[in-house]
């Protein structure tokens, strides 16, 4: 009687390990086909044509055609939006870096009146929602004499990046041992030296942790560069898709060959720096 | 505050450190801020000096249809946030912690909707929902060869549409339980092991509570992001059809366009206080003033 009960726990036991594996894999397959699959559908029907696309949904490309691809960028100019995007995303984050670098190392080095005050006023920003301050940004760049311009996206996008790099930069200049920069100090450098040559080499992860995902954010921003721009010379990828999804949505392919070419530099960024992001994701929860 | 001496002595290069932060918090933050809530209670067009008229642009808000429509969204919104987006992401993050084959490729590939622009995303979704090409109506129409519905475009499924784009995206809510998971202590689940506990109860009696913080974190986090959506609608339904997927953003921005600053910066300052009134009310929720260990 008590071996039977055992048996039969066993049995049950083991269907229900059987089960809740099989439901586990359910879930993660749709997780997976839901996350990468729109993706991979834009992807593959940029080497479609028209035809194809319309009436065989699903089906891979008979051929691997990259005209679609070669007529978005000599024809509708996405090499000047591609060049657009880096150099302000680039020049973004460079700057930001170098002003947060600054920030960070004295809040996490230095005592000074209103230090902590200032930390959580620069990590509360955020909160703000960006959308929140749009008619003084609009109307600041108007004054500066900025609109319309490349110059006008990268001031505005500096300041993006201030919460997280505060956040990411501060804990990893607390993190470097004291005894470097008083070892230093006796040897006689000054505040910069100890700053430039002792704490920056040492503080390159959080630096590339905080410039990717800045310069992710730049990448992909949209709606300040619809606010603040109206000219295609001066027009950011994301933006530039918008427009073109307006003017030619009779050309399918082409709509998705674009679609493409503007994903793809991010999911390379990420998988280029994929434990950076997760873990910046992670412990802040802020969306790159 | 006591400084020691070589703070003391560095102190000039310290202010010469901090004030570039200092002036973007200024020019970016502050100054914005500030005038938003000022000018939001005057009449402004940006060209001729603001002028003072009390409450009268919140009035109009909450007296126009477009606004009041865009609150209840909202509400329907948030609440689909904070119950199916987060515990999509919380079971999620519950699969990942039991280390199951293949749950690092699960989770790059969960990443992905969130590393790409949310312009993109919504171009995706406007192409997945067209009723000539678009991917779900492929799949509909094996089976039903004369379906035609224009999802983005056709009241009542346009609020559905533009939900499903941001649904299942709940991979910051993964990683962040998935974080807190990890730091609990194993002694924990051995102990209730030993007790005689089941996965099942382990996961829903210790590991579920003990998440409390990460949880209410990532519900704030869900519901800002709805108060502040932005491209998933201009990109995709424009508010429409009607007035089903109006919200507060697109109200704005239309604003600013019609060159009406005092009631586009009600709008903002309405977006501001909802989010702190989330903020407060998930925390006060949550209790996520104590930690659970």
């Amino acid at each position: 009687m008590a071996s039977g009960g055992v048996v039969e726990n066993d049995v049950a036991h083991r269907t229900r390990k059987i089960v809740f594996g099989v439901l586990t894999y359910a879930v993660l397959l749709f997780v997976f086909v839901v996350s990468a699959f729109p993706i991979l559908w834009v992807a593959m029907s940029a080497f479609k044509d028209n035809a194809a696309i319309l009436t065989s949904p699903f089906a891979l490309p008979n051929q691997l055609n990259f005209d679609a691809f070669v007529e978005v960028f000599t024809q509708y100019s996405f090499q000047i939006f591609t060049v657009n995007s880096l150099f302000v995303a680039g020049f973004a984050t460079i700057i930001s870096l170098v002003i947060y670098a600054m920030g960070a190392y004295v809040i996490a080095k230095y005592n000074f009146p209103g230090k902590n005050l200032l930390y959580i006023l620069f990590t509360l920003t955020l909160l703000v929602p960006p959308h929140t301050k749009a008619q003084p940004i609009f109307s600041l760049i108007l004054d500066l004499g900025i609109y319309d311009t490349k110059l006008a996206l990268v001031f505005v996008y500096i300041s993006f990046g201030m919460a997280i790099s505060m956040f990411i930069l501060r804990s990893t200049f607390t993190s470097i041992p004291k005894e470097f920069s008083e070892a230093a100090a006796i040897e006689g450098a000054g505040f910069f030296r100890i700053f430039w040559t002792i704490h920056m080499p040492l503080a390159r992860t959080g630096m590339a942790t905080a410039g990717t995902m800045m310069f992710l954010a730049h990448w992909n921003e949209f709606f300040y560069a619809l606010l603040l721009t109206t000219s295609p010379a001066h027009r950011t990828l994301p933006l530039a898709l918008a427009f073109f999804t307006e003017a030619f949505s009779y050309d399918y392919t082409q709509m998705f060959a674009a679609l493409t070419v503007v994903v793809i530099p991010g999911i390379l960024i990420y998988v280029f720096a994929q434990e950076q992001i997760q873990t910046s994701f992670a412990s802040s929860g802020v969306k790159g | 505050m006591k400084l020691d001496r070589i703070s003391q002595k560095s102190l000039p290069w310290v202010y010469l450190f901090i004030l570039p932060s200092v002036l973007v918090f200024l020019i970016f933050y502050l100054v914005p801020i500030v005038t938003v809530f000022a000018t939001s209670l005057t009449h402004w067009d940006g060209y001729n000096a603001p002028v003072f008229e009390g409450l009268q642009n919140y009035g109009r808000l909450f007296t126009r249809d477009s606004f009041l429509i865009s609150l209840r969204n909202l509400l329907w919104w948030s609440v689909i946030a904070a119950t199916l987006h987060v515990g999509f992401g919380v079971l999620i993050a519950f699969l990942f912690y039991r280390r199951s084959t293949g749950w690092r490729a699960v989770r790059a590939a969960f990443m992905i909707p969130n590393v790409i622009s949310a312009a993109a995303l919504a171009m995706i979704y406007r192409f997945l929902f067209n009723n000539d090409f678009g991917l779900l109506n492929g799949f509909i129409r094996i089976f039903a060869p004369n379906f035609s519905v224009n999802w983005l475009f056709q009241s009542p499924y346009a609020f559905w549409a533009v939900t499903l784009t941001w649904l299942f995206y709940a991979v910051i809510v993964t990683l962040i339980v998935h974080a807190e998971l990890m730091s609990i202590p194993t002694e924990l689940h051995e102990a209730a092991h030993i007790d005689g506990a089941s996965e099942f109860q382990i996961a829903a009696r210790i590991d579920l509570p003990l998440c409390r913080y990460s949880i209410g974190t990532s519900v704030i986090l869900a519901i800002t992001s709805r108060i502040a959506m932005y491209e998933a609608v201009a990109l995709t339904t424009r508010g429409g059809p009607g007035d089903d997927t109006m919200n507060i953003p697109i109200i704005l921005v239309n604003s600013i366009t019609d060159l009406n600053y005092g009631f586009a910066n009600a709008a903002a300052v309405v977006m501001f206080l909802l989010g702190i009134l989330t903020l407060l009310l998930v925390n006060w929720l949550f209790k996520m003033n104590k930690r659970g260990f």
